[in-house]
């Protein structure tokens, strides 16, 4: 039936009869023109046509008339050579009634054993008819078929063999978006020459191979990426010859992602369980172990494949295996839980034998019917132990804090105590819960209640720590004491307050000591400055003795005149205006040194240094301008104001003034110069220094800020030390260093208290 | 007292200079007034009675060592000190040292005119004196070497014979020479002479 004959072969044409005859199906032999030169039997049968004197163009009587003329034409136009002929025609039987026949050339032979060169085909005649039918009945029910395609969610399609469409069906077309017909068009004619060579390459496989071709395919969509099975496959007509390719395309997006998801999920849960540090294991209904997952070596020592099959009681120690048989018995027929299946701490049991604590939480489900249940088991030794350890630290803690000899407390991030210790208990006399939130305010001074308040209050909106002193009433003497409380914040990990922990110290024996102390030693400066004065005493009666001189002078001069009634009005203005300017200059010195020796507790205000160090020369100007020391001033302009007391910066400042002229006393052979520097130092406070030319530092300068250590034959050795000491207390620092190439360097620096000078 | 007279003002104060200027002139006192030691001191020597008001208390050197440079420089000014301290060491070193008077600022106005008027009179006593010394001095070198020899001898008591023997000449040589020397020193008597060479012996006993 498939006889493939399109060469030329040399044949008999004896044989060629022989031949004709062996095969089943009607047939001829056949000359170059189409005329038929034989037939085998069943032809003959068939149409019952005469063999002997056989009209060569038999085709005339037995081809139906429709078709005849078309079947003659193909004929004769294709014998002539090696060309295919096939086609379909309908055959008189013998009783006059058609049937359709597949008429194909089967053999071309050529004869040569003949003197006359000839050629000779075998077209065999295949009965149809059958197929025409069901065809012909199929085409009936087409309109069916037509809706069916037409409505399909799938792109169905049919080519020929050209590449043609035949058919496309209406999702095709929207999906390719093909406005108009398909049919007859090639998909050069519809598609991009990319994709329509990818179409073809397919379509050559499936003519090639004969196989239904199916593979995935990605395509963007308007919605994204889609995912399409194509399917094409060849259409064969009754033959089994391929005649057209058919294709169906279903998009299976949705279902790809169901898919996908389906097996993230399940990846996900096999990995979480074999990667779980926790051991995971599940038994069926019977108490025996299914599955173990890898953790279950590290947590009991058993590996997780040696476990299947075995009892879950392997894992009790013995006291509890009673008890779990009989909860899960009870829970199997009444569905009663006999322990929390959400983190309840059990006890297991290592493959050593050795016990640990565990928590462990259970799932059920059903399979098939059957319930599993899977534990989720963590070994909590080492929490255990840390909660141990934190129990033990926490009562170390609290009996710390009770035992302390130091009153404290803590409070709520609020700002409100929420504890505080036996000490301040004792101290106020007050009840844990009278002191809870603000009920400690009872205890602080009335005075002291409004600030204290705003202080805490502002510490707990900002988180910096707190400091602040108060009178508290202490109930043993019922008196208000000076104390201080401190508080720093305890933070969480993003920073956010959770905690204030504070303390509270009775600092009032200390503070009155610390009064006593500084009135100690502002009463020392105060003397200290009377001595300093002493030393200026020449210097300074002169200055006020010569304007006083001049003032008598002129006054007596005056009386003189009027007395000898020779006092020009002329000269008595001018010695008016004398005496009035000496009087004023007189009392300008007077008001600076009573301004100097005054007996005032220490006042800080906001100062420039720079008018300090001037008034303290004025001070100074005589007993430099007699001991012939020349003053280089180099103050900076623009310094900021330092916090201070006025007259101590005199003092401090007249001190090393005093303290450069007289180490210059002896100087004869080089100028004395006395230089007065003020600058902002490198670390950004204000600094001033006292340079001279003197006799510098002895090697015993480590000791010049020592009390009662002096180098002055009538010095009294406090006022370097009581300087330093005046300094210090203004939160400065002073300091000596040798100055270059002679004399002595003291420098003192202050803190600025914000803000400049102008 | 006759006109010529100043008195020389020391301070550094330009105010106390003025006013003891002012003061001093209304007893008719010629003031000449010094900011400072130094120019003081590069001042030529008055040729006319003066004396000094001088402040202790100066920038540079101080009135005592002015008083103290002006006596190395053999310059004889009465000096009153004015101190606006009561130092009494140092008063007592400056008194020592010939100071008139010490007084303190501020001072009274009788007491520094007082003092002014005893320093110009001593100045001008000493003056006088000094000028007479010269005087005599002169008239002493115009005598001869034997006739200076002869009067010394002479007011030292010795007779004309012990005189004439002790030189080897004649007694009449002797008196010759003594009635020249006389009469060339204006002398009116052996006493007058005797004074004279008592005068005088001051400045020949000095080295120089």
């Amino acid at each position: 039936m498939t006889t493939e004959a399109q060469g030329a072969q040399t044949v008999d044409p004896l044989d060629l009869r022989n031949l004709i005859e062996t095969m089943p199906t009607p047939a001829v032999c056949a000359l170059p023109d189409g005329s038929v030169e034989f037939v085998n039997r069943e032809f003959q049968e068939y149409t019952a046509c005469p063999t002997q004197q056989l009209d060569r163009w038999v085709w005339q009587t037995t081809i139906h008339p429709d078709d005849a003329a078309k079947f003659i034409d193909e004929l004769s136009t294709t014998l002539d050579g090696i060309k295919p002929f096939h086609t379909e025609a309908r055959i008189r039987r013998a009783d006059g009634q058609y049937r359709w026949f597949s008429i194909r050339k089967a053999l071309a032979v050529a004869a040569s054993l003949s003197r006359e060169s000839f050629l000779r085909t075998l077209i065999a005649c295949e009965d149809i008819d059958e197929r025409k039918r069901g065809e012909a009945k199929l085409q009936q029910g087409d309109g069916l078929l037509q809706v069916f395609f037409e409505n399909s969610p799938n792109l169905v399609f049919v080519k020929d063999l050209h590449g043609r469409y035949l058919y496309a069906n209406r999702q095709f077309k929207k999906a390719f978006h093909i406005p108009g017909v398909v049919r007859g068009k090639t998909d050069d004619e519809l598609f991009s020459a990319e994709q329509a060579a990818a179409f073809q390459s397919v379509d050559r496989q499936v003519l090639e191979t004969g196989q239904l071709m199916k593979f995935e395919d990605v395509a963007r969509y308007e919605d994204g990426l889609h995912t399409r099975i194509v399917q094409k496959f060849p259409l064969r007509n009754a033959e089994g010859e391929i005649y057209a390719i058919g294709g169906v395309v279903t998009d299976i997006t949705d279902r790809k992602r169901e898919e996908s998801v389906l097996r993230y999920s399940e990846e996900n849960h096999r990995l979480v369980v074999e990667t779980a540090p926790d051991a995971v294991i599940s038994i069926d209904e019977r108490g025996a172990i299914l599955f173990a997952n890898p953790a279950t070596l590290r947590i009991f020592g058993h590996d997780p494949t040696e476990l299947i099959g075995k009892p879950l009681t392997i894992l009790m120690p013995e006291f509890l295996r009673k008890v779990h048989e009989k909860g899960f018995t009870r829970y199997l027929t009444t569905g009663q839980r006999h322990i929390n299946w959400q983190g309840t701490e059990l006890t297991g049991l290592q493959k050593d034998g050795r016990e640990f604590p565990i928590e462990v939480s259970f799932g059920e489900l059903s399979r098939d019917g059957h319930k599993v249940f899977t534990g989720f088991i963590r070994d909590i030794s080492e929490r255990k132990q840390a909660e141990d350890k934190l129990r033990a630290s926490e009562r170390t803690l609290r009996e710390l804090t009770e035992t302390i000899p130091q009153m404290l407390w803590s409070a709520e991030a609020d700002g409100l105590i929420n504890y505080c210790n036996q000490r301040v208990l004792d101290y106020t006399g007050l009840s844990a819960d009278q002191i809870r939130g603000a009920g400690w305010m009872k205890s602080v001074h009335q005075d002291d209640i409004e600030k204290l308040g705003h202080a805490w209050t502002a510490a707990v909106s900002t988180g910096e720590p707190f400091q602040y002193e108060f009178r508290c009433r202490r109930t043993a003497d019922n008196r208000y004491r000076w104390c201080v409380s401190s508080a720093l914040p305890l933070r969480d990990r993003e920073g956010r307050v959770i905690k204030w922990f504070g303390s509270v110290v009775d600092l009032h024996d200390w503070k009155e000591a610390q009064q006593a102390l500084q009135m100690t030693q502002t009463e020392l400066a105060r003397v200290s400055r009377l001595t300093t004065m002493g030393e200026l005493a020449a210097s300074i009666a002169h200055e006020v003795n010569q304007p006083l001189t001049a003032v008598t002078n002129n006054s007596s001069a005056c009386l003189r005149l009027l007395a000898a009634g020779n006092l020009q009005p002329e000269i008595l203005r001018r010695a008016l205006e004398e005496i009035v300017a000496d009087g004023n200059r007189a009392s300008a010195v007077v008001a600076r040194i009573r301004g100097f020796i005054k007996k005032e507790p220490a006042e800080k205000n906001r100062l420039n240094i720079n008018d300090v160090i001037q008034e303290v020369l004025a001070l100074a100007d005589r007993e430099l301008y007699e001991n012939r020391v020349r003053l280089e001033r180099q103050l900076t302009k623009a310094l900021p104001l330092v916090s201070a007391d006025r007259v101590q910066m005199q003092q401090v400042l007249l001190n090393l003034i005093m303290n450069g002229i007289e180490s210059m006393a002896a100087v004869t052979n080089r100028p004395r110069s006395l230089c007065m520097q003020s600058r902002i130092d490198d670390s950004g406070v204000v600094l001033v220094a006292v340079r001279d030319s003197g006799t510098g530092l002895s090697s015993e300068a480590h000791r010049l800020f020592t009390p009662f250590f002096t180098t002055k034959a009538n010095g009294m050795g406090m006022g370097l030390s009581i300087s330093r000491s005046l300094v210090e207390s203004h939160g400065g620092r002073l300091w000596a260093e040798p100055n270059s190439p002679h004399g002595a360097v003291f420098c003192f620096t202050l803190p600025e208290s914000g803000g400049s000078a102008s | 007292m006759t006109d010529a007279r100043v008195v020389f003002v020391v301070d550094d104060d330009p105010s106390v200079r003025s006013s003891l200027k002012f003061l001093l002139s209304t007893v008719g006192l010629q003031v000449e007034s010094f900011d400072s030691a130094d120019t003081f001191l590069s001042k030529k020597p008055a040729s006319v009675p003066s004396c000094l008001v001088l402040d202790v208390r100066l920038p540079g050197l101080s009135g005592i060592d002015i008083q103290r440079e002006l006596a190395a420089r053999n310059i004889h000014i009465p000096i009153i000190f004015l101190t606006g301290h009561g130092d009494i060491p140092m008063s007592v070193r400056a008194m020592k040292a010939g100071a008139v008077e010490f007084l303190t600022k501020p001072v009274r106005d009788q007491d520094l005119l007082d003092a002014v008027r005893i320093a110009l009179e001593q100045d001008r006593t000493r003056r006088e004196q000094e000028k007479e010394v010269t005087d005599l001095q002169q008239r002493f070198d115009l005598l001869t070497s034997r006739e200076q020899q002869v009067i010394s001898m002479l007011v030292s008591g010795m007779l004309n014979k012990q005189i004439a023997a002790q030189l080897g000449t004649a007694e009449s040589t002797v008196k010759v020479q003594r009635s020249r020397a006389m009469e060339k020193m204006h002398a009116q008597s052996l006493v007058d002479l005797a004074r004279m060479i008592e005068k005088l012996k001051g400045p020949l006993q000095k080295p120089s």
